[in-house]
């Protein structure tokens, strides 16, 4: 390999002035982590939107039609979810309830709104290891748990926390981890559907009526070996239009439905997708300014490298190569303090915050095609470096 | 001698009605007029001449670092007037240049620098070895991985001359090699330039405003406003510039 035995004059560049290289890195290192933050916090809330739908033990989601996103409390007749049970290839079917209800934080005493979400402990509908150990506690009168992810406001998130929710007291008995979304509040709580009778069945006249008639989600288990997709198209044609039946997974599925929902009628993507686009534009221009630099101080080096008889593509090479060994050694701080700051602002949020192989493979290109672009412009100078004029300098 | 004479004895350097000129339509302005020189292997000659005369462009041209525009040039025995730029890079190769400034990489070591010269001829095997020896035919054995912040400036030259000699080039162009260099360093650098020449029979033209160094010269040309004024030996030279003839001749004027 030629690469390897050749002197290596890029990286020796770089590293000839250590305080400069360190301070190089650090800026490319803080133009990735920008990308990070503003696409983490992109995803952080479309993913958040989600968490809780990909954890609902159902491979068909049933809901009402008009139930364009998680945010609409709109019920459907629960007995479609006992239709659907006669259906061969469906294996059971569960009923998720969901109301919105003020909770009092016991230290404040300030009310804020929180989703409860309901069921029967018999059935595994929400299947998080916290939740099924826990749930003979739910069986008992006027019992919750709570989400430890809960926004601060809710008080204190651990079991024995005796409040108020909805206007009647209630004992939290154990806790889950969740995590927040648009829909939830300020947290979620989890009960069982006897209670959630006893709180919502009758909570006055300006507020819905619950019954065990209606339901939010509906969730249907497929029995092994079943193939999903011509069950939906099955139970779409055959159960009454009034509820929407979707698969829970897939490029068509209600997981996938609910991110669109929040991907078209938000700004949010445009918002991030601007602000990362302007930490790869600072990176570009930090980049270029070291390169640049680098080119100019070396200018009748590289001059001199052309009179000996080394071509154009070579200089190009050498610069490239900086662009290369900054992309990479400045990606591995931005990665680092990005992840840090992801488990930090997750924290404070209750926004699911995930760094995935995918998204940081994607912004490592990113930033291999910043440092590209940024080396492609500075390059132009050492190309223009004319051998001829370092004579009489 | 012609061109098709074998290399070994064709001139390293034979130029034949050479112009150039400057810009182009009414700014064009002629800085070469007819220029007509051989320059025969294993001789050192030095080119002097006021600034502006056309010196540097003159040496540019037979480095292969401009286009020729009309006329002949042949260096080591190929016609560069008409080469395109891919072709040029080629026969600079076959050149030594040494500058002014050492021009060397900071963060390179002497032998590294000398290196990058070894590794435009392929030699990946042998380019330590082959640097280390040049250099230490410069009397650098011992400064062989220093760095050029920690040579002294005859030093760094010479190091400079140890990257345009490594590949044993049969021409060598030196602008001003000694011009930032004191008395004893510039006697050095030109010294050791004689002696590796001698020893590796190639020609050496030399721009140069020191007259410290005109005695190693075989032969002195004189380039005054684009024109070759005198072409002569060294001792035609002293002669013809002795400051006593000089004054004479101004006392009559």
């Amino acid at each position: 390999m030629i690469f390897l035995k050749r002197t290596p004059l890029a990286w020796l560049n770089l590293i000839h002035d250590r305080w400069k290289f360190l301070t190089s890195l650090a800026g490319v290192g803080f133009a990735v982590l920008l990308m990070f933050l503003f696409t983490g916090f992109m995803n952080a809330l479309y993913d958040s939107q989600l968490q809780l739908l990909e954890r609902l033990n159902g491979d068909i989601i049933m809901v009402n039609r008009l139930k364009s996103n998680m945010f609409v409390p709109i019920a459907f007749a629960r007995r479609r979810l006992d239709q659907v049970r006669a259906y061969a290839g469906v294996s059971d079917a569960y009923a998720l309830y969901i109301s919105e209800a003020n909770w009092k934080n016991p230290i404040t005493q300030r009310t804020r709104p929180v989703r409860v979400l309901a069921f029967n402990p018999a059935d595994p509908v929400l299947p998080l290891p916290a939740v099924l150990q826990q749930r003979d506690r739910l069986q008992r009168l006027n019992t919750a748990l709570i989400d430890t992810k809960a926004r601060a406001e809710l008080g204190p998130t651990t079991a024995g926390v005796i409040t108020e929710l909805a206007e009647r007291e209630v004992r939290i008995v154990g806790t889950f981890t969740l995590g927040t979304d648009f829909a939830s509040g300020n947290g979620n709580l989890i009960m069982s559907d006897q209670n959630f009778l006893r709180y919502f069945a009758n909570r006055g006249p300006d507020e819905a009526q619950r019954s065990f008639a209606t339901a939010d989600v509906g969730l249907i288990k497929v029995a092994p070996g079943t193939a999903i997709e011509p069950l939906v198209a099955v139970l779409q044609q055959e159960i009454p239009n009034d509820v929407l039946i979707l698969p829970r997974d897939g490029p068509d599925g209600f997981v996938q439905r609910e991110r669109a929902y929040w991907e078209e009628n938000t700004n949010i993507g445009f918002v991030f997708s601007l602000l990362t686009g302007m930490g790869f534009v600072v990176g570009i221009i930090l980049v270029y300014q070291i390169l640049y630099t680098d080119v100019a101080d070396h200018w009748s080096e590289y001059a001199t490298l052309k009179a000996m008889g080394y071509r154009n593509s070579f200089l190009f090479w050498v610069v490239i190569q900086e662009a290369l060994i900054l992309s990479t050694l400045g990606f591995i701080p931005g990665f680092l303090v990005g992840g840090l700051l992801y488990g930090v602002t997750g924290n404070i949020t209750g926004l699911l915050f995930r760094m995935t192989l995918g998204r940081v493979v994607t912004l490592y290109v990113m930033t291999y095609i910043m440092c590209f672009i940024s080396g492609a412009i500075a390059v132009r100078k050492v190309q223009a470096a004319d051998p001829a004029e370092v004579f009489g300098l | 001698m012609s061109a098709a004479t074998p290399t070994a004895l064709a001139p390293a350097v034979a130029i034949r009605q050479l112009n150039y000129y400057f810009g182009r339509g009414d700014l064009r302005k002629q800085v070469l007029y007819d220029i007509d020189l051989h320059l025969p292997p294993g001789q050192i000659v030095i080119m002097t001449g006021p600034s502006g005369s056309g010196k540097t462009t003159l040496l540019t041209l037979i480095g292969a670092l401009r286009s020729v525009q009309s006329g002949s040039l042949q260096v080591l025995g190929q016609e560069i007037a008409g080469l395109g730029k891919h072709k040029l890079v080629e026969v600079r190769r076959n050149i030594g240049f040494i500058f002014q400034a050492h021009n060397l990489f900071a963060s390179l070591t002497a032998c590294q620098n000398v290196e990058m010269a070894v590794e435009l001829q392929g030699q990946f095997h042998s380019k330590r070895a082959q640097a280390v020896q040049m250099l230490e035919q410069v009397g650098l054995g011992d400064r062989v991985d220093y760095k050029p912040g920690s040579l002294s400036g005859g030093q760094k030259q010479r190091v400079a001359i140890a990257r345009a000699l490594v590949n044993s080039p049969r021409l060598i162009l030196a602008d001003e090699p000694t011009a930032a260099l004191d008395k004893k360093s510039g006697r050095d650098v030109v010294t050791l330039m004689q002696h590796l020449v001698k020893e590796q029979d190639c020609t050496i033209l030399m721009v140069t405003h020191d007259n410290r160094i005109l005695d190693v010269a075989d032969r002195i040309i004189n380039l005054v406003d684009g024109s070759l004024e005198s072409d002569e030996n060294l001792e035609t030279f002293v002669a013809t510039h002795d400051p006593k003839a000089l004054d004479r001749r101004m006392f009559i004027l």
